[in-house]
């Protein structure tokens, strides 16, 4: 039974090559109904490393990263953010102490332009006081949109588009949006679900450089939700395999590979 | 000359026709409710305008307080009678701001009587003549203010970031509250934005007109505005308001007196009645059959 071993030496995370971790997850578990989606799962995530977490479909991932942002509200564990607690908060609190998400399916808003989007996410930076915050929330701000062209989306390569509506957008430059939008929020963890599901082999590429560098200019720690295993080797310092709601298995990218246990669940390999 | 005066008197009134359809669009687009109760917060926020000056305050500051009032009382209907019924039928929720509306009716009915009162001046009397036009302060105060509270409104809502949540709450909650807005709470702002402008649209339609429990059957005429301007586009309400005033006072000057002239030699009916009033819904009538998505709509708004 190679892969129970495996599961029980896994079950508490490996110390972070990091001095503290930013992100603490321990023990979260969360049931639908009969079904436990995630089982006793922890992560520690360093202040600015980039963390894959990969395994087959159903194995919990995005129902991990849908916990710790504050979607869904686990029955047991506790997650920390530099200390603060985040379960049992909404998402909108969440977003304010610089915890940001993209999403697997992007969210579909659809007469907005591509810029209204990043200012969205703009607005979600964090502020010092409630007054603070109505303020910025009153406030025309014209003056802004070029530096969030310049800033955000030129990078991402959307400067283009800035003014297009969503609706009228490929599902490639939408996902580049929604991520767009998670930078614009000043992140200082990005949760990122599937960020190259769906698009091109060249698209992919790109996606995992612009990963490294948004890591290297923001300054963030990054959790990569991903399938496809060339952009998760080339992006992630460390990968933590999922199955069945569990942790399996944690090392970095070539250790993942060699491993007959994530093999067999990973690949199906007998 | 005549028909410039009318076009004055009818801009005025279509202005505060405007302020009040924007209310409405506002909560259509926020929580996909067609508020009947729109009409109650008209007349609501008149009679606390005039309850207020009846208890001391001074004229302005009674139309500050009533429009705050009605603000609260946007949000209240919105969690207390809105939000319970947040998964019930399109219908049950359309019959449930009914209620509030015949509810409102009835608790003013009890306060203030069935009878016509006489409104507290907000402005003062007398008139300026503009091109051999006479146009009362009234009217150019209430056109003035309507415009500009309809005209703050929409830059609000198009320019700044808590407009932008706005828009995206309107444009998609399930994906407004993924990325980090909380929907509840625009949700709850745009019922006290609408409510609190209609309240002041019916101040000043009852600085112009008297105060009465007619006012609540404006939130009526409000949706044939909404109708001709596209249930979703607020700028549309405005122009429609506008178009619409216009031809109620048209209607009024000018096809009421043709109408009276031919039943009087044909019929022995002596009067033609209140015929601006069928102006609104005729309209109602003929944009639905012609262009169902109005004048400003945009074609097929409900996505699959």
């Amino acid at each position: 039974m190679p892969l129970q071993e495996s599961a029980l030496q896994e079950a508490v995370p490996r110390e972070s090559a990091f001095q503290e971790a930013a992100l603490r997850v321990r023990g979260l578990s969360i049931r639908f109904g009969g079904v436990l989606a995630v089982d006793q799962m922890s992560l520690d995530v360093g202040a600015r490393e980039i963390v894959g977490l990969i395994g087959p479909n159903g194995a919990g991932k995005t129902t991990f990263i849908n916990c710790i942002s504050g979607a869904y509200r686990p029955q047991s564990g506790e997650a920390t953010w530099n200390g603060r607690p985040l379960l049992g908060r909404a998402p909108h609190q969440i977003i304010r102490d610089g915890v940001v998400r993209t999403f697997q399916n992007v969210a579909s808003i659809h007469d907005l332009s591509v810029l209204d989007v990043v200012k969205l996410g703009a607005a979600m930076r964090p502020d010092a006081t409630a007054w603070q915050r109505l303020s910025t929330m009153l406030s025309p701000e014209r003056g802004r949109d070029a530096e969030l062209i310049e800033g955000v989306l030129r990078p991402l390569r959307l400067a283009d588009v800035a003014n297009k509506p969503m609706q009228s957008l490929s599902y490639g430059l939408r996902k580049a949006v929604d991520l767009a939008r998670a930078l614009a929020a000043h992140p200082r963890i990005l949760l990122l679900d599937e960020p190259v599901a769906g698009l091109t082999a060249q698209e992919g590429a790109v996606m995992s450089e612009v990963i490294r560098d948004v890591r290297d200019r923001h300054g963030c720690a990054v959790v990569m939700v991903e399938h496809k295993m060339d952009v998760v080797n080339a992006t992630c310092e460390r990968i933590v395999v999922m199955a069945s709601g569990a942790r399996i298995f944690e090392g970095s990218p070539a250790e993942v590979q060699s491993d007959a246990g994530v093999r067999r669940v990973y690949l199906g390999e007998p | 000359m005549f028909a410039l005066q009318l076009t004055t008197a009818g801009v005025a009134t279509g202005s505060v026709y405007a302020l009040i359809a924007i209310g409405i669009v506002l909560i259509y687009k926020c929580s996909g409710v067609v508020n009947f109760a729109q009409g109650a917060y008209v007349m609501l926020g008149a009679y606390l305008t005039y309850g207020l000056v009846h208890v001391g305050l001074p004229a302005y500051a009674a139309l500050g307080c009533a429009m705050v009032l009605m603000a609260g009382l946007g949000v209240a209907t919105e969690r207390f009678v809105l939000r319970p019924m947040l998964k019930a039928p399109a219908v049950a929720i359309m019959m449930v701001t009914l209620g509030v509306l015949i509810l409102v009716k009835a608790v003013c009915l009890s306060v203030w009587g069935p009878d016509q009162i006489a409104f507290p001046r907000l402005f003062p009397d007398g008139a300026v003549e503009v091109a051999g036009i006479f146009i009362t302060y009234n009217y150019l105060a209430a056109f003035v203010l309507a415009i500009c509270l309809s005209v703050a409104f929409l830059a609000f809502y198009q320019l700044t970031p808590l407009g932008l949540m706005q828009r995206a709450t309107a444009d998609n909650t399930r994906a407004a509250l993924a990325i980090g807005i909380h929907t509840s709470n625009q949700t709850s702002l745009a019922w006290s934005m609408s409510a609190a402008l209609a309240g002041i649209g019916g101040a000043l339609l009852a600085s112009l007109n008297g105060l009465s429990l007619g006012l609540a059957d404006i939130g009526l005429v409000a949706f044939p505005v909404i109708v001709l301007g596209g249930l979703t586009s607020l700028s549309g309400a405005l122009a429609a308001g506008l178009l619409l005033g216009v031809l109620q006072a048209f209607a009024d000057g000018l096809l009421t007196p043709v109408v009276e002239d031919f039943l009087r030699a044909h019929t022995k009916i002596y009067s033609a009645g209140a015929l601006q009033q069928v102006v609104p819904y005729a309209l109602l009538v003929i944009v639905l059959l012609v262009r169902p998505e109005g004048i400003f709509g945009e074609r097929g708004t409900e996505r699959l």
